[in-house]
């Protein structure tokens, strides 16, 4: 059988087995002990045991329970209720006006909780019953919050990134300071799009007739400065070098506990309930990284990825012809699956094609996870439009309308980072090395 | 009896919660240290052995005891869409298949790691660094934790047998 056949058959074995109701990490140990018994010569079990204790102990993968529980513990706080009433005496004025709350605040969240869901629940469930008894339009309230949430797949601490760093064993917290500036264009991109909208058509958006002084602005936005710094503080002691992104999360969490606590609201029973749902969520992630660490694994004793990405050689592709055509594999896949399965996969079997036509993995992680947001807004299954058809009870096909714009203007942030990769690449090799 | 077995995934949870509580302590207590370093100067340079190690070691017990909790839980997450169209009748035949694959696949896992961990003993393979200890110790919580996801998925498929509706309710998955 040829390579191109057999890697055809497991993935269609792998998408029955997804389709079917098998989880996520369950159905990718299948496929790799079908492909390591099938396909090559090499002990499955023994394989099977000592890859997911290698790889289940790791140094780096420590940071993302901590990121995890940082996010979970900052969630509960008051932080999510102060969002609204603390960035909208800043952006009344902007041309937009208060839509920008939506997509700053979501900026902000994002960097807390690296959940685009969650970031999507949290901020949607206070600015869109707010925007519309201001007279907000649907369609820009149901966009900016359905494309700003995604951003949590990006703006550093992101959880997906640190999948992308454990499976190709990049740097985190590289990967880390290269989304800082993608992430601040897209923010842009997004801010912008709203702006030109409001000043194409003036009558869309409300006015806002307070004109708050500077005290009031300061004093409204009192308990969002010290998470911003918090923020600040975890990304700039990555990015300068003094703390590896595993110490700088168990500070994160030492001080958000710290920061919930002098806030008030926050209990043992908060505690409690952080710590529990931080188990779960790292829990889950780590299984699928396991899966697709065996599944890595496995597949390099087939060579399959190694022949597959020889066979993508003989046709010469250009990187921006192998790009285009992986862009549209992923959106079709993130279609079905989630932004975590998504990355599992492409570096268990696709980065040795990636790497072949010369393109970097630094840069390429950064490419998928923007990839990977487009992915969240497009139907049936963009987890952040579920959220906010759950969170207003508008119908799913609205809502991917109301977000249409803002995944062009992702397509185009995808775009502007193939032209100029140094968007991604400046930051992290401007870094102490 | 099956109420004591939710009562042990929780129980494992709850390790496995400490376990994230331990890697956050560790690793403050080593960056407190290396801040007061910095301050004081090279002579209050002090560094708590094998603290990576460890935090790695805690990290493996926080993954592998919370499985069978985090399965209970509906934390785990799966692809709904085409079940969910489905009529309940083969619903719930695709999940009684579904966990019977788990059931086999996390038995299989369950099964090897055990012949690690043997391998481990018999070996005497201890950790590298500066605090040596004995592999297995580590190891345990990758056996237990992998046979108690066997016991939670068996335990599933029998009350879903039982019910003759799928048991399980996905938390809001992402």
């Amino acid at each position: 059988m040829s390579d191109p056949l057999i890697f055809g058959i497991l993935l269609t074995l792998l998408l029955s087995l997804l389709a079917g109701g098998v989880w996520v990490a369950l159905a990718l140990f299948t496929m790799a002990f079908v492909a390591i018994t099938a396909f090559s010569t090499a002990p499955a079990g023994l394989v099977l045991a000592t890859t997911i204790w290698g790889h289940s102990h790791s140094w780096p993968l420590a940071a993302l329970p901590l990121f995890i529980f940082m996010g979970e513990i900052l969630l509960r706080s008051r932080l999510s209720q102060d969002m609204f009433s603390g960035l909208a005496p800043w952006l009344g004025r902007a041309p937009g006006g208060l839509l920008h709350v939506n997509i700053l605040g979501c900026a902000i969240f994002a960097a807390v909780s690296g959940s685009s869901a969650a970031t999507a629940a949290t901020i949607g469930r206070m600015t869109v019953p707010e925007l519309k008894r201001r007279g907000y339009p649907q369609d820009l309230v149901l966009g900016t919050l359905a494309g700003s949430a995604t951003l949590g797949l990006l703006i550093p601490p992101s959880i997906i990134l640190i999948v992308y760093g454990v499976a190709t064993e990049q740097s985190i917290a590289r990967l880390f300071v290269a989304g800082v500036l993608p992430g601040i264009m897209l923010v842009a991109l997004f801010a912008g799009y709203v702006a030109v909208r409001a000043w194409m058509n003036p009558a869309l958006i409300p006015r806002e007739d307070a004109r708050p002084t500077l005290g009031e602005k300061l004093r409204a936005s009192r308990r969002l400065l010290p998470v911003m710094a918090l923020i600040c503080g975890v990304i700039g002691s990555i990015y300068t070098g003094v703390a590896s992104p595993t110490d700088a999360a168990a500070i994160g969490v030492v001080l958000s506990v710290a920061l919930a606590l002098a806030m008030g609201g926050f209990g043992r029973a908060q505690f409690t309930d952080a710590l529990m749902a931080a188990t779960r969520t790292s829990c889950m992630i780590a299984f699928i990284l396991l899966g697709a660490a065996f599944l890595s694994i496995a597949m390099g004793f087939t060579g399959i990825p190694r022949n597959l990405a020889a066979w993508i050689g003989t046709f010469d592709l250009s990187p921006y012809a192998l790009l285009a055509v992986l862009t549209v594999f992923f959106v079709v896949l993130g279609c079905f699956l989630d932004g975590i399965s998504v990355v599992v996969l492409t570096t268990s079997i696709i980065l040795p094609m990636v790497e072949a036509v010369g393109i970097d993995p630094l840069w390429f992680g950064i490419y998928l996870v923007l990839v990977v947001e487009m992915s969240q807004i497009t139907p049936p299954v963009g987890f952040n439009l579920f959220v906010i058809q759950g969170l207003t009870g508008i119908n799913i096909l609205r809502v991917a309308r109301a977000a249409l714009p803002f995944f062009l203007l992702l397509m185009l942030g995808a775009l502007l980072i193939t032209i100029f990769p140094a968007i991604v690449t400046w930051l992290p090799n401007a870094m102490g090395n | 009896m099956l109420r004591a077995l939710d009562l042990l995934y929780k129980a494992a949870g709850a390790i496995a919660a400490l376990s994230i509580l331990g890697i956050s302590l560790l690793v403050t207590a080593q960056v407190s240290l290396n801040i007061l370093a910095r301050i004081g100067g090279p002579e209050l340079s002090y560094t708590i052995p094998s603290y990576a190690d460890f935090a790695g070691y805690f990290l493996a017990t926080a993954t592998f005891m919370a499985l069978a909790y985090t399965l209970r839980a509906g934390g785990h997450i799966r692809v709904n869409l085409v079940v969910q169209v489905m009529p309940p009748r083969a619903r719930w035949v695709f999940e009684v298949l579904a966990l019977s694959l788990g059931t086999a696949v996390a038995g299989c896992a369950t099964w090897f790691s055990v012949g690690l961990i043997r391998e481990s003993i018999a070996f005497g393979d201890m950790s590298y660094g500066i605090v040596a200890i004995p592999l297995w110790m580590p190891q345990t919580s990758m056996v237990t934790g992998l046979g108690l996801l066997t016991v939670a998925l068996l335990h599933t498929l029998a009350e879903a047998l039982i019910a003759g509706q799928p048991i399980l309710k996905d938390a809001g998955s992402e």
